[in-house]
């Protein structure tokens, strides 16, 4: 099935220049890659690796120095595409001396909806978040768990069709991760896309469905995250328990194909060992791409993304 | 040194601190109540006398003014001096005196701020108005403001000086002297003062300041108390010191300029005298019986041949320096002159002489030729007896003028009558001696009385 | 009294402005398309177009709701910042402000002067810091805080954000302003005990003839300021004045109202008990009619009311008869007035000047007059937020509001210094030359009239001078003539502000900024990454 691309990033390349045009820091490398309507696509990679400045670029916030990039099918620049975005960003940067109301009703009127429909839903994101207790004091008195949950709300005011989340876990106790986690998958479920950062591993693989991971601006790793940690050579047996006997009757049973199995499979590798295989590797030859089932000796430089295997 | 530890950094910089806050607290730590407490600032401040309070009044407007200017008290001064500058040239003279007190608010003991904006408004800016009200307005605003300035500064005595001098002089000579004096008694605001003077020019029309002399020479006084404590810079102490007794001569001599003859010009004559050489009626020593000092030790303007003996003997100099020295100093101030006039003028016979000539010219005037040409000989007897008595003033410019008129009058009634003109009359001697001065003085007698 | 207010050409102002904003643009335009395409070959100029088209495209898609949104955000800001703390100020300047007046009691015309001007110098200079903080500041705050991310990743254009502070500031300046006019106003009218008017004048132009009554100057009797020309008393020489649009009132049998503020230069004492005589006359060159009116003493620098009856009597010498004419009928030809001032005393001179003599038409309310000149303030407050905010949008506050001042400065305080000399240089008429050469001249302590000796060295300094006289005459045609807003002199001198030669100059130079910022600051947002630096 040919599905929609949301996001398409072809080449792309980014350098920091300081304010006499000099490099300072090359972020992103050439970087290709698509993320497909209604997929939750997470982006990894170490402290200053790029991801943040890839969801700058997507928003236009940052100019690209090289490759193009659409969102909706638009260029980047383009205004009219964010009526169809919901961005939190990084650290929330809201205005500290609105409170929560105002903050969702200034948000709101930023886009076309009518003032019903936009009390209605700030009303709700507010409820949502779980915010209600705090709708009318001013941002600035907010904790930082409390300041993301109205980045949050501030990012769905539109409810929007992409979704782009800078690391939206970052600051929440666990109650409110775990109801991150089941917004984004909810959000899933409606048929949005997720675009989103994080550090946390397990929570990337509990909702992503593919990554990419970065190393120093440089796309390593991408696919689907249960492939991504699927070991194909191998094959995994549970069964009762079993005495040596029986053991070495299994075996005999194996060779004969008649023993009773309790589940075959390919043993999961944890995303945390898969990430830091990654960082490793990269550290070890950089400029190549990581191709995990390749025990790393046989890495192809970074194909274009057209080259990724489609499922 | 950046092998120091943080905490020794912080250790060096506190020490530096408080080094560095030395000097500060010893210099400008301001005094407590005691004498002598405080820093040295402080102390000097007051050995000095140079303390906010100390110096006059304290304006609350202008010290909250140089408050909220923190350090730029001197741009802003310089702003103000442009726009003024500005306003001058644009003759915006209201404008221009808001300005002159803006500047006065951030330079409150400037004394020489005081002294130029009074003297602009009182003598620039009235000239450059038409109307003789006006004018008088403006005079009456330099010499407010220049008051203002003096209760700012009370322990220097140049303001009050000034103060007297505009009062006496800028009113009293000149060109509008005759309206000015007349304003002065009864200000052409009449909706505001309904017709009496100008309270704050005349202190709430105290008989003692009921003619602008008055009111000038009571300044005089003033300046000349703090003189004794404050010497003032404008000009040598003796001339400073002379002024209230000038001023009430200035009053005498202003009351015969308006034709006021009698008693009440005669006894101000007489306390003219009084001032000049015994005491002032508050018991000060006349200015005669002051002491000055000269390179011949100190010398008392009137003073007999004993006073002087006696006191060269106590500087231990000659008797001659100190008459040569008594002599010079009486000279620059014409002490001697003043002190016949006085005495002159508040004799009976003066002002019968003075009173005489007056009425025959306002006879003539009026067309009474015969009653005129009486009057004016009864006069001139009296005034050449005059001369004789006092033959001193046979070189005073204003007693010659006025005999000469005297008889350039009685000659064109002479004239007029078709009668001969007398071979001998009672001032023949002075007219023979100044005949010089008759040619410009009958050009001034034909044009007052509009003879072609 | 020196203010002279000529009507304000606003057609030609418009073309000048079309002009100059229309070559600055395409200049722009030019160096952008060659640059890009020297640097990105075909692509760039394909992109600088695309830009242009940007800024159409956004400017009709301009959503009121989202400027609304931004502006009520930026008050809100401002408000939670407590920029209304000013007010505190401005109370506390109030309640003292009498202290620093001084009271000249005796003349409450002056005095109501100085109060006006006090209360409107107030308002100026307490909106115009406050305002120029506050849009100076606003978005680099924004972009230093990234909450302007939170913002340009929603549909909200840059004409938006820009109008949106823009907007948003300029409400606060407005509700400072009007809050503090109200105040000043009931301040101003219990501390004048007397009753405020704002008068209207009429002006017309105004002629000379010499002594021997030739068209010519006056004379000057040596005042710096050449603001008067003086005509002497019983020569030929006379003050020609023409009025235009002079017609009857609503009452038909008034005449007219003539206000004079001639001054009086006296050569010699004269009659010092009453003012110079000034007469006026009446005169039709059609029906060469002429009629004498009555003369009257001339007060200096205050107002002279002549009231001009409209049956106005002449001695006819021809016929030798008193006859009757009527001022509209007789004396005024479609709608124009001759009057001709002359001074009466020998030896003394009357100075004039075109606003000297003016027609009084009906008063309107004091407060009309304050309101317009309370105006020219918010209309000041408003041109500060627009340079502020565009100046915000390329640089940070600190420079921003440097810049502006700046402006402020110049387009204020400098402006006439800086028209002088662009004068006098473009007419070749300065003396001493330019910045190098008057340098060397104060050196040396060379007399400006001294020629330089030729050589090199001139040639450079000279050459020099001339692109710094290039400089001045760009920076003269940038910075925005803040006089404009000037209308202080108007109300404290006791007249109505004038439409044609006050409010509309003022709107002139406010609009006349509104377009070139909003294009720099549109520009300057969007080309610019949004990122702290
Ligand atoms: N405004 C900037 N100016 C200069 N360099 C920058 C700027 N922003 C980011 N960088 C650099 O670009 C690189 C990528 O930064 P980026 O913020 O994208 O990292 P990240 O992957 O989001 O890191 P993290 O996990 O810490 O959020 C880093 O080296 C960073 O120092
Ligand atoms: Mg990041």
């Amino acid at each position: 099935m040919q599905t929609e691309n949301v996001i398409e990033i072809r080449n792309l390349s980014k350098v920091y220049r300081d304010f006499w045009g000099r490099r300072k820091v090359q972020a992103l490398k050439s970087l290709s890659l698509d993320v497909k309507k209604g997929e939750v696509f997470g982006l990894l990679g170490p402290n200053g690796s790029g991801k943040t400045t890839t969801l700058k670029l997507l928003l236009g916030l940052l100019f690209p120095s090289d490759g193009e990039i659409r969102v909706l099918g638009k260029p980047a620049a383009d205004v009219d595409k964010n009526e169809r975005i919901g961005y939190l960003p990084e650290e929330s940067y809201l205005y500290r001396f609105l409170n929560a109301e105002e903050t969702l009703e200034f948000y709101g009127r930023l886009f076309k909806m009518p003032a019903e429909e936009r009390r209605k839903r700030a009303d709700e994101l507010i409820k949502q978040v779980g915010l209600d207790h705090a709708r009318r004091r001013q941002l600035k008195e907010y904790s930082k768990g409390m300041t993301r949950r109205i980045g949050l709300a501030q990012a769905l005011i539109n409810d929007p069709d992409l979704v782009m989340l800078d690391e939206p876990t970052s600051g929440l106790d666990p109650i409110g991760t775990r109801e991150m986690k089941d917004m984004i998958i909810r959000l899933k479920e409606q048929g949005k896309t997720v675009v989103m950062c994080s550090h946390l591993l397990a929570d990337v693989q509990d909702v992503c469905d593919r990554i990419a991971i970065l190393y120093a601006g440089e796309l390593k790793v991408m696919g689907r995250v249960d492939e991504l940690l699927s070991e194909q050579d191998e094959t995994q047996l549970l069964t009762s328990r079993l005495n040596d006997e029986a053991l070495a009757e299994v075996r005999q049973v194996l060779e004969r194909h008649n023993a009773k199995m309790l589940k075959v499979g390919h043993p999961t590798a944890s995303l945390e060992d898969l990430f830091l295989r990654t960082v490793d590797e990269s550290r070890a030859r950089p400029g190549r791409r990581f191709m995990p089932g390749e025990d790393g000796a046989a890495g192809t430089p970074a194909p274009a993304p057209a080259a990724t295997p489609e499922s | 040194m950046n092998r120091l530890s943080s905490r020794n950094r912080k250790v060096v910089y506190l020490v530096g601190m408080i080094v560095l806050l030395v000097p500060i607290i010893v210099l400008g730590m301001p005094a407590a109540s005691g004498e002598g407490s405080g820093g040295y600032l402080a102390r000097l401040r007051q050995e000095h006398d140079l303390g906010e309070t100390s110096l006059g009044e304290v304006d609350p407007s202008s010290a909250t003014m140089n408050l909220v200017l923190l350090g730029l008290r001197g741009v802003a001064t310089n702003i103000l001096w442009m726009q003024l500058q500005e306003q001058k040239e644009t003759k915006q003279w209201f404008q221009m005196k808001a300005t002159t007190d803006s500047i006065t608010q951030l330079q409150p003991h400037f004394l020489k701020v005081w002294q130029y904006h009074g003297w602009n408004l009182a003598f620039n800016v009235s000239a450059e108005w038409d109307q003789v009200e006006d004018r008088y307005y403006w005079v009456k605003e330099g010499t407010k403001f220049t008051m203002q300035g003096s209760r700012r500064n009370e322990r220097f005595p140049e303001l009050y000086w000034d103060v007297g001098n505009m009062l006496g002089k800028k009113i009293g000579r000149s060109d509008e002297w005759q309206f000015f004096r007349r304003f002065y008694k009864s200000d052409p605001n009449t909706k505001l003062f309904e017709g009496g003077p100008d309270p704050e020019i005349s202190r709430f029309g105290a008989s003692e300041f009921e003619d602008n002399y008055l009111a000038s020479k009571y300044w005089f006084h003033v300046a000349n108390d703090k003189e004794e404590s404050q010497a003032q810079h404008i000009m040598m102490r003796m001339v400073f010191r002379q002024y209230p007794a000038r001023a009430q001569m200035d009053y005498a001599d202003a009351l015969q300029r308006e034709g006021l003859f009698g008693e009440r010009t005669g006894q101000a004559w007489a306390e003219a005298y009084r001032d000049w050489t015994e005491q002032y009626r508050t018991g000060d020593p006349g200015f005669g019986q002051e002491i000055f000092y000269t390179p011949a030790g100190g010398v008392r303007l009137e003073a007999s041949e004993a006073d002087m003996r006696e006191l060269a003997k106590k500087d231990s100099v000659s008797l001659r320096d100190k008459r040569t020295w008594t002599s010079r100093y009486q000279d620059i101030v014409s002490y001697r002159y003043w002190r016949t006039r006085s005495d002159a003028e508040s004799r009976g016979k003066t002002e019968a002489a003075h009173r005489e000539i007056f009425e025959g010219q306002k006879l003539f005037r009026e067309g009474r030729l015969l009653e005129s040409k009486e009057m004016l000989e009864a006069g001139m007897e009296k005034f050449a007896s005059l001369l004789e008595d006092y033959p001193s003033l046979t070189s005073d410019d204003g007693f010659i003028e006025e005999g000469l008129m005297a008889v350039l009058y009685w000659r064109h009634i002479h004239t007029l009558l078709e009668i001969p003109f007398p071979e001998n009359f009672a001032l023949r001697k002075l007219w023979e001696k100044e005949a010089a001065r008759i040619p410009s003085l009958e050009i001034d007698f034909r044009r007052d009385n509009g003879i072609g | 009294m020196n203010f002279n207010p000529l009507p304000y050409p606003i057609g030609q102002a418009v073309i000048f402005w079309l002009i100059l904003f229309g070559s600055v643009t395409g200049i722009v335009l030019a160096i952008a398309l060659f640059t890009s395409l020297v640097a990105r070959g075909l692509k760039g100029p394909a992109a600088v177009l695309g830009q242009v088209r940007d800024f159409a495209v956004d400017m009709i898609r301009l959503s009121p709701r989202r400027v609304f949104a931004l502006s009520s955000l930026t008050f809100k800001e401002a408000i939670r910042r407590k920029a209304l703390l000013i007010f505190v100020v401005f109370a506390l300047l109030f309640m003292f402000g009498g202290w620093f007046l001084s009271g000249t009691g005796e003349r409450p015309d002056e005095q109501a002067r100085v109060y006006i001007s006090f209360v409107l110098r107030v308002i100026g200079w307490l909106t115009l810091p406050v305002v120029l903080l506050l849009s100076c500041w606003g978005i680099p705050e924004d972009i230093r805080a990234r909450s302007l991310h939170t913002v340009v990743t929603k549909p909200a254009r840059r004409n938006e954000i820009f109008l949106g502070r823009f907007l948003g500031f300029s409400a606060v300046g407005s509700i400072i302003v009007v809050i503090m006019g109200v105040v000043g106003y009931f301040w101003i009218v219990r501390q004048t005990p007397s009753d405020l008017v704002a008068r209207v004048p009429r002006y017309g132009d105004l002629a000379f003839l010499d002594r021997e009554g030739n068209p010519g100057r006056g004379v000057n009797v040596g005042d710096m300021w050449e603001f008067r020309s003086y005509v002497e008393g019983a020569t030929r020489a006379r003050g020609l004045w023409r009025f235009k649009d002079v017609y009857p009132g609503d009452n038909p049998d008034e005449g007219l109202v003539l206000e004079s503020r001639f001054e009086a230069f006296r050569t010699h004492k004269g009659d010092m008990e009453r003012g110079l005589l000034c007469e006026l006359s009446f005169f039709n060159p059609e029906t060469e009619l002429r009629v004498r009116h009555r003369p009257f003493q001339v007060k200096e620098f205050s107002q002279n009311e002549i009231k001009i009856d409209r049956k106005l009597s002449m001695y006819d010498e021809e016929t030798n008869t008193t006859k009757e004419v009527d001022l509209f009928d007789d004396l005024i030809t479609d709608g124009t007035l001759y009057v001709e001032a002359r001074a009466i005393d020998p030896g003394q001179y009357l100075g004039m000047a075109r606003p000297d003599l003016f027609i009084r038409m009906a008063n309107r309310p004091f407060y009309v007059g304050y309101a317009k000149a309370v105006f020219g303030i918010w209309m000041m407050a408003i041109l500060v937020v627009a340079l502020g905010v565009t100046a915000s949008c390329f640089v940070k506050g600190p420079v921003a509001t440097l810049l502006t001042l700046t402006f402020l400065i110049i387009g204020q305080g400098f402006r006439e210094f800086m028209d002088r000399m662009v004068f006098q240089n473009l007419n070749n008429v300065l003396a001493g030359g330019g910045p190098v050469e008057s340098w060397i001249r104060l050196i040396r302590h060379m007399n400006p009239q001294v020629p330089m000796e030729p050589g090199v060295s001139t040639s450079i300094i000279q050459f020099v001078d001339a692109r710094m006289f290039d400089l001045l005459w760009i920076v003269q045609h940038i910075v925005p003539d803040f006089r404009h807003f000037r209308m202080a002199p108007y109300i404290a001198n006791g007249f109505d502000v004038n439409f044609e030669s006050a409010i509309v100059p003022g709107l002139a130079v406010m609009f006349g900024y509104l377009l070139p910022c909003l294009l720099l600051g549109y520009f300057s947002l969007k080309l610019r990454e949004l990122e702290a630096k």
